[in-house]
């Protein structure tokens, strides 16, 4: 189990890298959007989401709507092929032992 | 563990490798399926739409001389039912998309597909006139108005499920196309019968279908549907 991504394998950061990898790689989703979809509260999706961005798999882009400004979330492409890699390993995992 | 350390942070390192695969394939379906909440709500309306729009336009005629539906009735409710369902269409195809930033060329042809549809529309307008200049009837364009519109509307379904990769999409243009070949056949006004059922009657069963998908029961997220 050692070679499972610590930064992915934690339920909450799991949940959101999962929710980022459903969009298109050049989509981006804002921060109350993503937390309405995810059930999660505003300190718990930022505490994960930094430490995601920290690893250098989610951008985290700052724009504005009229005044207002939103931040959007998207996977990096380095976020996008760890999640995949992840999802492989732990397929591997699962049925890899023959 | 600071304050703001989420409160889940201890159980994590527990979570083994089918607990985590488990939870991944149900958030990723979940999310799907939110996503999509508003596609059965958009079908529906183009369903009642159609289904009760071209059944009243049949009626003009249709069980006559027994029973005449006055045509103004007939043809402000077929309008007002298209007008309400490009409305819904609107305001839940807004809500779906809301905090979704699309990239610039998804952006760019999503705008290009939005646009075809009212330039197809006046299209198929401005031939009709061009028609009715060279002598069409008022008969064949009772037939040509209505038939010309479905089958764009069935073209623009098959397109979507081409450019978006959906299946449900292309099966649903598909058979909207066959019905627009096929009604004209029937002539004045059963036409318009085959319209409200087949054509009224896909968007109908694409409802439910999305609405059992979107709203269904939450299984153990395997995945499948």
């Amino acid at each position: 189990m050692t070679d499972l991504d610590p930064v992915i394998h934690a339920q909450g950061r799991l949940r959101i890298t999962a929710a980022l990898a459903t969009l298109d790689p050049d989509e981006s989703i804002s921060f109350p959007r993503l937390q309405e979809l995810l059930g999660m509260t505003a300190g718990n999706l930022s505490t994960h989401l930094r430490k995601l961005e920290d690893a250098g798999y989610v951008d985290v882009a700052k724009s504005f709507k009229g005044r207002t400004p939103v931040t959007y979330l998207s996977l990096t492409r380095a976020g996008r092929r760890a999640f995949e890699d992840y999802t492989e390993t732990l397929r591997s995992f699962l049925g890899g032992v023959s | 563990m600071t304050p703001d350390e989420p409160a889940d942070e201890g159980l994590d390192t527990a979570m083994d490798p089918a607990a985590a695969l488990e939870l991944l394939t149900s958030e990723q379906n979940r999310m799907q399926r939110r996503m999509a909440a508003g596609l059965p709500v958009i079908l529906g309306a183009w369903g009642i739409a159609w289904s009760v729009g071209f059944t009243m336009l049949w009626l003009i005629d249709g069980l006559a001389p027994g029973f005449r539906m006055p045509l103004p009735i007939a043809v402000v409710t077929f309008i007002v039912l298209m007008a309400g369902a490009v409305v819904v269409s609107a305001v839940a195809g807004a809500r779906m998309g809301r905090g979704i930033r699309a990239g610039a060329a998804a952006a760019w042809t999503g705008s290009v597909f939005g646009l075809t549809w009212p330039v197809g529309f006046a299209a198929i307008f401005v031939l009709g006139s061009a028609l009715l200049s060279a002598g069409m009837s008022r008969e064949v364009a009772n037939i040509y108005y209505p038939t010309a519109s479905v089958m764009f509307v069935g073209i623009m379904y098959f397109l979507a499920g081409g450019i978006w990769q959906n299946w449900g999409s292309i099966v649903m243009g598909g058979w909207i196309v066959l019905v627009a070949c096929i009604a004209p056949f029937f002539g004045y006004p059963t036409h318009y019968l085959v319209f409200a059922v087949a054509g009224g009657g896909v968007f109908l069963v694409a409802t439910v279908l999305t609405a059992i998908w979107a709203y269904g029961r939450r299984d153990s997220g395997t995945g499948r549907r």
